[in-house]
């Protein structure tokens, strides 16, 4: 079985093809990294897989269902959720309190229950409450129980948002260049996150720039360059393939 | 954390309500704390919408007035009780919240402003014109506010029953702040894609809020047209929704205690202004530009960090 099918998808912005094309399949349980050289697609991509584009063309299937063009809120309801290159944190509410807006799905959303604050509020926003806590540790903020988002470092609210979009309980994780900003030693951490997750059973898919990290811990990669699919297949399929080679070091390299 | 200091806010604001009679000498400054209390309740039902949710309307008085006048008019011409009354209000009121809501709800910014300042004046307007049912320029009478064979009859009565009704519209909009459906309302104002992408129906939860800032506005507009001898379209205009604005951004946005402070504030110092006559407006105009260059953040939640840095 094939967790995520992308079919013959394209997305144009006014005569510009952003991803054109592009057909390929994601299996359940492993890490898979897109990288391409800049303006290749891949955030596009991303954004067409999670519903915040619509694509132009071609079909998205998620657990053998048509997704395409469903919005965001239905997918992470379906099991995908993500987080973004430039953050969306929300620094209106403490660190903790992002994370917890994660359990939203798996929490009594009554409005009547929740204006009368019946037990059963109190009681979901405790339990709530340690597993956002818990996940904090899980991504490394342990220090950061107890501050606000607009308190916190660079760093840190990359793996916030980790930690938020883990919370959902996702089936498929997408990140977004998760290590982009991230010193050496935080960049480390961040991929001891990824294999931590992977390890759990949930799929994973980033888009990333440090190579380092994607030969690392990837099983699959996939290489875009304009929009299109270049090369698929293992970090040491990838890393010998001549196009790929040609793409990232010119022409003349291969 | 943030149950404690709620209950403690609450029941702070309870004993205030409590003795604030012993200071008040007469009808006159009861009519003052009576108002103060029902722009209050308008504003902590606002603040949900644009403090925490981050959305904007400038056209609440327009569902404050609507509530009146549903009162008004089902007492007075059909005879209806008025606790039934109000209940019908906050029905209709929240209908018609319900059905614009999803189409303004999709602009953002200036745009909502413009949108929500459209449905603030026609609802003006039909209050206005509409004189065979509404009264007109001149307005309408909802008779006294009576439950049970009880009929609320002085200044001091309806002192008890304002402040009754702000405590609990002031527990409710706190127990929704800190509940799931308020975390996502507050993650929709911190970044929309962010909590679509855990889930969040951000259209369904601005729509929601909406409704429910609108029915906070019907429930005290109701109490008020019957406080009031005579409701009149001035209660609903254009004016009357800049206040509520001003009262909820000048307290504090994203405080529901932050609301109380500047509706009572800003109900009380014309009041006290009245003694500069012709300076009054600037005075106040004066004030308001002060706070939004020195703390635009509101007063309360200023004083707060403020409070919270000296202790640190």
């Amino acid at each position: 079985m094939t967790l995520l099918v992308v079919d013959n998808l394209s997305k144009e912005f006014g005569g510009v093809h952003a991803v054109e094309g592009l057909s390929f399949a994601i299996n359940p349980g492993t890490i898979h990294s897109i990288i391409g050289p800049n303006g290749a697609g891949k955030t596009t991509l991303f954004n067409l897989i999670t519903g915040i584009y619509k694509p132009t063309v071609g079909r998205i299937l998620f657990q053998d269902q048509d997704v395409t063009a469903k919005p965001p809120y239905e997918l992470a309801m379906r099991g995908m959720s993500r987080t973004f290159q430039n953050l969306q944190v929300f620094f209106n509410m403490s660190a903790l309190e992002n994370v917890m807006v994660g359990r939203h799905l798996h929490l009594n959303r009554g409005i009547l229950t929740s204006l009368l604050r019946l037990p059963a509020i109190a009681k979901g926003d405790a339990a709530c409450r340690d597993k956002a806590a818990e996940l904090m540790r899980f991504v490394g903020l342990e220090r950061f129980l107890d501050a606000q988002a607009d308190s916190m470092p660079y760093g840190a609210l990359k793996r916030l948002e980790i930690a938020r979009a883990l919370a959902a309980e996702p089936a498929l994780l997408l990140l977004d260049e998760p290590a982009a900003g991230l010193n050496a030693t935080e960049s480390h951490e961040v991929d001891e996150v990824i294999s931590k997750v992977a390890k759990q059973g949930v799929t994973v898919v980033l888009v990333e720039h440090n190579m380092k990290m994607v030969m690392g811990i990837s099983d699959h990669i996939l290489v875009l360059d304009y929009g299109k699919k270049l090369a698929e297949g293992t970090p040491e399929q990838v890393r010998n393939n001549p196009d790929v080679i040609a793409a990232y070091l010119g022409g003349g390299a291969a | 954390m943030f149950r404690n200091e709620r209950m403690i806010g609450l029941a702070v604001l309870a004993v205030i309500i409590a003795i604030l009679p012993q200071f008040l000498p007469n009808n006159y400054y009861y009519d003052v704390a009576i108002q103060a209390g029902f722009n209050a309740i308008v504003c902590v039902g606002l603040n949900l919408l644009i403090g925490y949710a981050g959305q904007i309307s400038l056209g609440h008085a327009g569902f404050f007035g609507l509530g009146a006048y549903a009162s008004a008019i089902l007492c007075t011409r059909y005879g209806w009780p008025p606790i039934l009354a109000l209940l019908a209000g906050a029905l209709v009121v929240g209908v018609l919240a319900f059905v614009l809501a999803r189409p303004i709800l999709k602009l953002k910014g200036h745009y909502l402003a413009m949108a929500t300042l459209g449905i603030g004046i026609i609802i003006s307007i039909v209050l206005n014109t509409e004189a065979q049912i509404t009264g007109g320029p001149d307005g309408i009478s909802a008779g006294p506010f009576s439950i049970g064979g009880y009929t609320i009859k002085t200044e001091q009565t309806w002192y008890w029953v304002v402040g009754g009704t702000l405590l609990v519209a002031i527990w409710l909009a706190n127990n929704l702040v800190d509940s799931p459906v308020g975390r996502a309302l507050r993650a929709v104002n911190g970044s929309e894609v962010g909590a679509e992408v855990v889930g969040v129906d951000t259209a369904r939860y601005k729509v929601l809020v909406f409704v429910v800032s609108a029915v906070f506005a019907s429930v005290a507009g109701s109490l008020f047209a019957h406080y009031l001898p005579q409701i009149t379209p001035a209660k609903a205009d254009f004016f009357k929704s800049i206040e509520f604005v001003t009262m909820v951004v000048f307290g504090g946005m994203a405080s529901t205690f932050g609301s109380l402070v500047g509706a009572v504030f800003l109900s009380a110092l014309p009041q006290v202004l009245t003694v500069f006559e012709d300076y009054e407006a600037m005075i106040l105009g004066a004030i308001m530009m002060g706070t939004m260059i020195f703390m635009p953040r509101g007063l309360v939640p200023t004083l707060g960090s403020l409070l919270v840095r000296r202790r640190g």
